[in-house]
């Protein structure tokens, strides 16, 4: 067993060996990131919208008459496997920066890397408010996604709404995301509406195949709505498991996810096995079902799907094309690519998305993005589920 | 807590078990018979959740569309373990174990790299057959048919391969190959073409099982590897090559992981891991596994 493990990872250190040398000038960022595994269906659309970016960046003459290049790893979705990328893109192919990584078990172990090395770290979508608080923030870790403390309080507003709901099950991957998003879920729907209580919470593991017990376990405390933060493959299954068992018909479909189940990419794998009526969000619900689209995100997605050749494109390709965006401007405005100057450059620096403004916070680093929530409907135009009218959410952000 | 919900808790772990049970006995059949540990059997099942989605997209998702995909994939799984065992297993029988561990283990990358190469990495899921939507009501707990469904076949699985194992002609020689392969050798009878029928079987399980798992899961690479240990945990639980053994190790998972959910939410796979670490302790064999 050892063994095979050791040639495991033997191999998998042979195919992700850098097989080419890359152009002694080009600005390198060093792109750890799931491209195996089940969170893969993440990671590779988040690594082509980078890819996009970088594209068209260079296209436009680069930065500081650089090109920018992306060296991309697959971390499998595991801290110790990404930690180990990242120093060997540091110190074997001395890149310039590190962005990357999917989830809140890699970024905040990469963080340290960056720490220590005294590099620029991004991070496109881990969201776990441990990241950058406090006691772990330092002058090169930089956050594009929303804080699982925002997705909390947005996720509370939408349950907020309905009205005549007392009793609130949650259920989320037991990891630091699911934990971090369920805790402030739970004390911003205090403050919003004391009188809902919440009777129980399930901690399914990440990647669980099978929800059937604990969607029983749910139905036997009779909720009158549920809150989730299960996200890709795991809310795919849990919404074909908990369909028959009766779960949506028991709740009436109030059900709130804060696991950005509102992508095409998840609304496609469900097709007409989607629990129309629920209530979720995503960075970027690509469709919009209304009309209220910005024209900048038009000529975005128009662009994604020429460039991944996919007829829909995803939802997640926007954080890894925000975050490059992001870099190339800080590296614009510091003159430099040393880390220390594009470290105070990105420090409070607004930056441009398809979806409106954003800017590093001075104090945590992080965007404190606002996600588009709305009502997943059924759409003549498309054979899945899309947003009705996605909003932005929350409007204010306390803190920020 | 109401008795219906009790009773759906027993009955969430009961599909759970028979899912975990077409899975776990083809793992348990090839080493039972063949003393081989196949750690590609969970991506033999992942190629047939993949071959189904594939079917049902060429077949047409209506009607028998699903059933047609389903046979389609089982058989392309078997076909697969066919050639697999012809041309690799072949030589790795009778060696050390380590040798196969890092044969299958490898067979578990490429056939993982295989599938994303071909199908990609997007989540696929696949809708339940028509007959088979909808749910009951049993003792007021809701019970979807395609969990009944799946309840049937298992035991039905479980039966027909202990009738003929234990019941035919077949079964006989293949019970004999078991025990002494040299003496069956010598007595005549194909043990080759024994083994290679048992490891088609084995394969064209997993194929089926990970097939019929489709309506209920998303379909991602990585399934392979978290089914396979699982799969797992049932064998060292029920004892391995035990096909009994296989089958209540399975029920015996099932109902402790879904109890377990339900009296320590917080914690939700320490009460299987639990039960494992004592049986190893306790009877390192399994419960209806022989000594080595």
């Amino acid at each position: 067993m050892r063994l095979g493990h050791c040639l495991g990872l033997a191999l998998a250190a042979a195919v992700s060996a850098p097989f080419a040398a890359s152009a002694a000038d080009n600005i390198k960022i060093g792109f750890p990131i799931p491209l195996s595994g089940p969170t893969a269906v993440y990671g590779v659309p988040i690594l082509k919208g980078a890819q996009m970016a970088v594209a068209e960046i260079n296209a436009a003459g680069g930065v500081l008459g650089r090109k920018l290049e992306i060296l991309s790893r697959d971390s499998k979705a595991n801290a110790d496997e990404a930690v180990r990328l990242s120093r060997e893109l540091i110190i074997k192919d001395s890149v310039d920066f590190i962005a990357g990584t999917l989830t809140s078990a890699e970024a905040p172990a990469v963080s340290t890397v960056a720490k220590e090395n005294k590099i620029v770290f991004l991070a496109p979508s881990s969201k776990s408010v441990v990241l950058t608080d406090a006691q772990h923030i330092h002058p090169y870790i930089f956050r594009v996604a929303s804080n699982t403390d925002v997705e909390g309080l947005a996720g509370a507003t939408e349950m907020a709404q309905f009205k005549d709901v007392k009793t609130v099950v949650t259920i989320a991957p037991d990891y630091a995301y699911g934990r971090d998003s369920i805790s402030a879920f739970v004390k911003a729907l205090q403050k919003q509406r004391p009188d809902i209580k919440v009777v129980d919470s399930q901690w399914p593991k990440l990647g669980e195949p099978d929800f059937t017990a604990f969607i029983n376990a749910m139905l036997g405390k009779k909720p009158d709505a549920v809150y989730c933060s299960l996200f890709a493959g795991d809310f795919v299954t849990f919404a074909k498991q908990a369909a028959p068992l009766g779960l949506f018909k028991a709740i009436d479909n109030r059900l709130v996810d804060g696991g950005e189940v509102g992508t095409p990419d998840a609304a496609q794998a469900l097709g007409a096995d989607y629990p129309y009526g629920i209530v979720t969000d995503s960075y970027d619900p690509v469709i919009w079902a209304g009309g209220n689209e910005p024209p900048e995100h038009k000529k975005f997605i128009e662009d994604l799907k020429k460039f991944t050749n996919t007829q829909y494109a995803s939802g997640w390709s926007i954080m890894g094309y925000e975050m490059i965006e992001a870099l190339a401007e800080g590296v614009k405005k510091a003159g430099s690519t040393k880390s220390d100057a594009v470290s105070k450059a990105l420090i409070g620096m607004t930056f441009d998305t398809p979806v409106g403004k954003r800017s590093f916070s001075e104090k945590s680093h992080e965007t404190f993005a606002p996600e588009y929530w709305g009502v997943m409907v059924k759409d003549p135009n498309y054979p899945f589920a899309v947003m009705k009218d996605p909003k932005p959410l929350p409007t204010s952000f306390p803190g920020n | 807590m109401a008795a219906s919900s009790l009773f759906g808790q027993f009955m969430g772990g009961l599909t759970t078990a028979m899912f975990l049970f077409l899975i776990a006995s083809g793992l348990s059949l090839v080493f039972g018979i063949m003393r081989v540990i196949n750690f590609a059997h969970g991506s033999f099942y992942m190629l047939g959740a993949y071959l189904a989605w594939q079917g049902v997209q060429w077949f047409h998702p209506t009607g028998i569309g699903f059933w047609a995909a389903a046979l389609f994939a089982a058989v392309g799984v078997g076909v697969l373990g066919a050639v697999v065992e012809r041309l690799f297993f072949r030589s790795l029988y009778g060696r050390e174990e380590l040798y196969q561990l890092l044969f299958t283990y490898a067979l578990v990358l490429i056939l993982g790299d295989a599938a994303k190469f071909i199908w990609g990495t997007q989540q696929l899921s696949v809708s339940t057959p028509p007959v088979l939507v909808g749910s009951v009501e049993i003792f007021g707990s809701t019970q979807p048919l395609y969990n009944l469904f799946i309840m049937v076949v298992g035991p039905a699985i479980a039966f027909g391969g202990w009738l003929v194992l234990n019941r035919t002609g077949v079964g006989r020689l293949v019970r004999a190959a078991q025990m002494d392969r040299e003496m069956l050798d010598s007595l005549g009878a194909n043990v080759g073409f024994i083994y290679t029928g048992m490891f088609v079987f084995s394969s064209f399980l997993a194929g089926l099982s990970g097939a019929l798992v489709t309506p209920i899961q998303s379909i991602v690479p990585g399934m392979d590897v978290l089914i396979i240990v699982q799969a797992f945990i049932v064998v060292v639980i029920g004892g391995m090559g035990s096909f009994w053994g296989t089958f209540w190790g399975s029920v015996i998972y099932g109902e402790v992981l879904s109890f377990g959910i339900l009296i320590f939410p917080g914690f939700s796979l320490f009460s299987v891991f639990a039960l494992m670490a004592v049986i190893l302790i306790v009877r390192p064999w399994g419960l209806f596994g022989r000594p080595l």
